[in-house]
């Protein structure tokens, strides 16, 4: 048995990426075991259509990521064709949003300016490894202190404010500062995007902060798209990794972790090969990182527990439809194409879309968020993002799936009514497929729910927070860690400083 | 009806008709849900009977729950510390369990029938545990406290006792062996443990024999000073035995709201009981390793031996200093061993390195007023009673 390797990540997942690459850079020789054929993961399959920037704390410790973004736009769809389209900037928004209401426009600017400064106090603690309470030490409890330090300086107004949101639900929120239902359902939209909430969730207020920290503080700013799409990021990646010298094994899915004296020294393919290293990083998702690569039998009762509570249950799924030709939207220009387009035109519509995912079934009439590909060409693609598409769906997503699609496209028709005759193909990607096809446990786009228990020095499970599992020598990289999913890289680079730290 | 009231009534355990008629003094006691007595006439007769004749008690309401399944084995040596891997079936062994902290759950006896059955019995519920536990094992679980009916057969005279009841060979059954019999047409497991330190069986059958089993053992050990003992005579001889008791001396993992309060094996005596080099992970093993490799235990439980003839209950312990050093958790004045000896929590390095000059004060109630006594301690094993029969095989038999 020989070390061959410093490090293996397991998963090419774009975390998995990064932390290779920040360790091969300092000199390390990586492995990265990937089960499918292509590398990137869930973003290779650009499953997310809009993206935050990667943060320059990222892309520094990869000595640059030449990606290209676009800034994109918003505009929430109203039947009537009364568009609401907000770009992220508080003077065009404000004259925006008094042409509905002029109450509703001032509001907005204050309510974007207290969760602003909200999500800025988080921000710093969003980019660093969170503490890990469990250890006891100073500076772990400094850490924390400055989270709440960060929060008081605020003053103590918006301290006392802080407090009193950060368990409401976003609707009431809403509801007490807007009167206009799509700016509502706009905003509750992004609340819930990705998570297992409702807008009347407590919770969810959170969840937008939490966005905001990621999305330049900003609501509706901060949106991008990546140029070239996701598969040109994908593939910046792996120049890098080519020029760290990172080496990239497709078709091999790990099958467990091999442990000597309590400690992980290597991986055990699917095919029986054993390749050895002296660090092992999952790149997967907290359940299958445990149960499957750590193994039942090595994991304590408590353990067991936490990881067999953690909510990692998709809501999400991506229709692809590709047309012959561009549909018309009612109302809409070129511009308005290009932008972000979601469909969730009021908090109720939205709660209703929620309700039957609560007892694992489906509503026929979801939120969506839309993007138009190659809008200016003969063959444009209509990627969405159906939320609500419940895990697991109680209705059996063999037997519902065309059902479903054909629902989806019958609520783009009240927008877009000549969508039916465009369509060439669609696709429909469940949540049991993302769990299928991308090996993630239940689907979830952030490998597990951002939720308050779920997050921080929690993320995935108290006592496995700061990147490190239970086990010596195996540490986890991917979206169900601090600060969790998103194309932020954020847990990659942070998993790589811990390894170094741990070296 | 009142439906609370009905809900909340405590069980009547399979015996009942005969503790209840045996009970002089109504004296009874919430145990796990069942009602069970304290004492039958005076405590002092029954734990006489215990050391020098044959004692019963009704033990029904100990936790027993049944591991099936082809990784039963697999399974229970990952629940526990201590290393079961050759284990041989129709043996009992004596076993603790921790949490992930490595703090101590409970302890209790695990019953081996074969490698794919399991009995575990203890005193503390957990259910819940072995479910929670099972992720990854194939295993199964069934809650058996209601569904067998148990008693304990302890005392010198015990072995002539049961032999006279039908346990044909029973002395030859070695100390933690058990063995199945048929006696009057019922199958009752006999097996050769008990909680009193002393030569003595524990009989496990079904309920439905339960009468008949009490009657015929009460009939067989006439002559040979049978006596029902409650509670509070067992407390006495496993004091002197020096058996732990959860929540007593020391509070269980999952009972204790304070972590402070959560105790490792090693801060309890029962490192012995640890086994870090088992092959396999069992549940805290990484914790207890990093115990052991700091040497950061806190505490530790000792046997005192204490100066005088007055028992310490709830004793605070000093050292020379006047400073407080830990507690008693059980004392009794030892009617067999005619010493004054209790069981203490201390902080260590008092009772592992400092075992000189620590004293007890205890506050001896005298006809409402208290005399308050400084005796001097000395540590011991906590073992304070460990007659020869005991573990002799064959064991001792008497006409």
């Amino acid at each position: 048995m020989s070390e061959n390797y410093d490090v293996i990540v397991i998963g090419a997942g774009h975390n998995g990426l990064v932390c290779a690459n920040i360790l091969a850079k300092k000199n390390r020789k990586v492995l990265i075991c990937e089960a499918r054929e292509n590398c990137g993961g869930l973003v290779e399959e650009s499953i997310t259509n809009f993206v935050p920037q990667i943060p320059l704390s990222v892309s520094s410790s990869l000595g640059g990521l030449p990606v290209k973004y676009k800034a994109k736009s918003t505009i929430a769809l109203s039947e009537s064709g009364q568009h609401i389209r907000l770009v992220g900037n508080q003077h065009i928004d404000h004259k925006v949003i008094s042409g509905f209401s002029s109450k509703d426009a001032d509001r907005y600017v204050e309510f974007h300016d207290k969760m602003s400064s909200f999500s800025k106090a988080l921000g710093s603690f969003m980019m660093a490894s969170p503490p890990r309470i469990m250890n006891n030490t100073f500076s772990d409890y400094f850490k924390l202190f400055k989270l709440g330090m960060n929060v008081r300086m605020l003053g103590k107004k918006k301290f006392n404010e802080f407090a009193r949101m950060i368990g409401l639900n976003i609707a009431d929120e809403l509801e007490d500062n807007f009167e206009n239902t799509l700016l509502q359902g706009l905003i509750a939209h992004d609340a819930v995007l990705g998570s297992n909430l409702g807008p009347r969730s407590p919770g969810s207020l959170i969840n937008l902060l939490y966005r905001m920290a990621t999305h330049d503080n900003s609501i509706f700013g901060g949106i991008y798209e990546i140029d070239g799409g996701s598969k040109a990021f994908v593939d910046t990646l792996l120049d890098i990794s080519n020029k760290n010298k990172v080496e990239i094994k497709t078709s091999s899915s790990v099958k467990r972790c091999i442990t000597e004296n309590d400690k992980a020294i290597g991986v055990e393919l699917h095919s029986g090969e054993k390749i050895y290293a002296k660090k092992i990083i999952s790149n997967a998702d907290p359940r299958s990182t445990y149960f499957c690569l750590l193994g039942t039998e090595n994991l304590d009762t408590d353990v067991k527990r936490r990881i067999k509570h953690h909510r990692s249950k998709g809501k999400v799924a991506k229709l692809s439809l590709s047309l012959n030709k561009q549909p018309e939207f009612i109302n809409c220009d070129k511009n308005d194409l290009e932008s972000r387009m979601v469909i969730a035109p009021s908090i109720d519509y939205i709660e209703e879309a929620f309700n039957p995912s609560k007892f694992d079934k489906l509503s026929m009439e979801p939120i969506l968020e839309m993007k138009l590909k190659n809008s200016d060409q003969s063959n444009p693609v209509l990627d969405i993002q159906v939320q609500y598409a419940s895990y697991g769906a109680q209705e059996g997503w063999d037997k519902i799936k065309d059902n479903y699609v054909d629902a989806v496209i019958k609520l783009i028709g009240k927008y877009a009514p000549d969508i039916q005759s465009c369509i060439e193909t669609k696709t429909i990607v469940t949540p049991d497929d993302i769990e299928k096809n991308f090996y993630v446990s239940g689907g979830h786009w952030h490998h597990g729910e951002i939720q308050i228990d779920q997050l921080f020095m929690l993320r995935p499970i108290p006592g496995a927070s700061q990147y490190r599992t239970h086990l010596d020598g195996l540490y986890m990289c991917g979206a169900g860690t601090h600060p969790g999913g998103g194309l932020t890289g954020i847990p990659g680079k942070n998993a790589a400083q811990a390894i170094l730290e741990d070296a | 009806m009142n439906r609370d009231l009905r809900f909340t009534a405590l069980k009547k355990t399979p015996f009942h008709s005969r503790t209840s008629l045996a009970s002089r003094t109504n004296k009874y006691y919430n145990w796990n849900g069942f009602t069970v007595p304290t004492e039958y006439s005076t405590t002092e007769l029954e734990y006489t009977a215990a050391r020098n004749g044959t004692s019963v008690m009704d033990l029904t309401p100990m936790c027993k729950y049944m591991i099936n399944g082809s990784d039963a084995n697999k399974f229970v040596d990952y629940l526990v510390t201590r290393d079961l891997s050759q284990m041989e079936d129709n043996t009992v062994a004596y076993i603790i369990w921790c949490n992930e902290d490595g703090k101590v759950m409970d302890d209790g006896t695990i019953f081996k029938f074969s490698n794919t059955k399991f009995m575990l019995c203890c005193a503390v519920k957990i259910y819940n545990w072995l479910h929670d536990s099972a992720e990854g094992f194939d295993v199964s679980f069934e809650d058996a406290t209601d569904t067998t009916a148990a008693l304990a057969i302890q005392g010198p005279t015990s072995c002539s006792t049961l032999k006279n009841y039908g346990a044909d060979d029973l002395e030859l059954l070695k100390p933690f062996g058990m063995k199945q019999y048929n006696i009057n047409g019922y199958d009752v497991l006999i097996s050769r443990t008990g909680f009193t330190g002393d030569l003595g069986y524990e009989l496990w059958t079904d309920p439905a024999n339960a009468e008949n089993m009490w009657d015929s053992i009460m009939e067989a050990g006439k002559e040979l000073k049978i006596r029902p003992f409650g509670m509070h005579a067992l407390e006495m001889t496993r004091i002197e035995a020096g058996f732990i008791q959860t929540n007593t001396d020391f509070m269980a993992a999952e009972d204790s709201l304070r972590p402070v309060r959560m105790r490792s094996p090693y801060e309890i005596g029962m490192g012995w009981l640890v086994h870090l080099n088992k092959e396999s992970y069992f549940v805290g093993k990484r914790a207890l390793k990093k115990e052991k490799e700091t040497g950061n235990s806190e505490r530790c439980l000792v046997g005192l031996d204490i100066d005088g003839d007055k028992p310490a209950v709830g004793s605070v312990i000093y050292n020379e200093k006047k400073e407080d050093i830990g507690i008693v958790t059980a004392a009794m004045w030892s009617p067999t061993m005619k010493r004054n000896v209790a069981l203490a929590s201390l902080k260590r390095p008092y009772g592992i390195k400092i075992k000189e000059n620590i004293f007890a004060e205890i506050y001896h109630p005298e006809e409402l007023e208290y005399k308050k006594i400084w005796a001097k301690c000395k540590v011991v094993k906590r073992q304070f009673f460990s007659p020869e029969r005991r573990n002799k095989v064959p064991a001792d038999l008497y006409e």
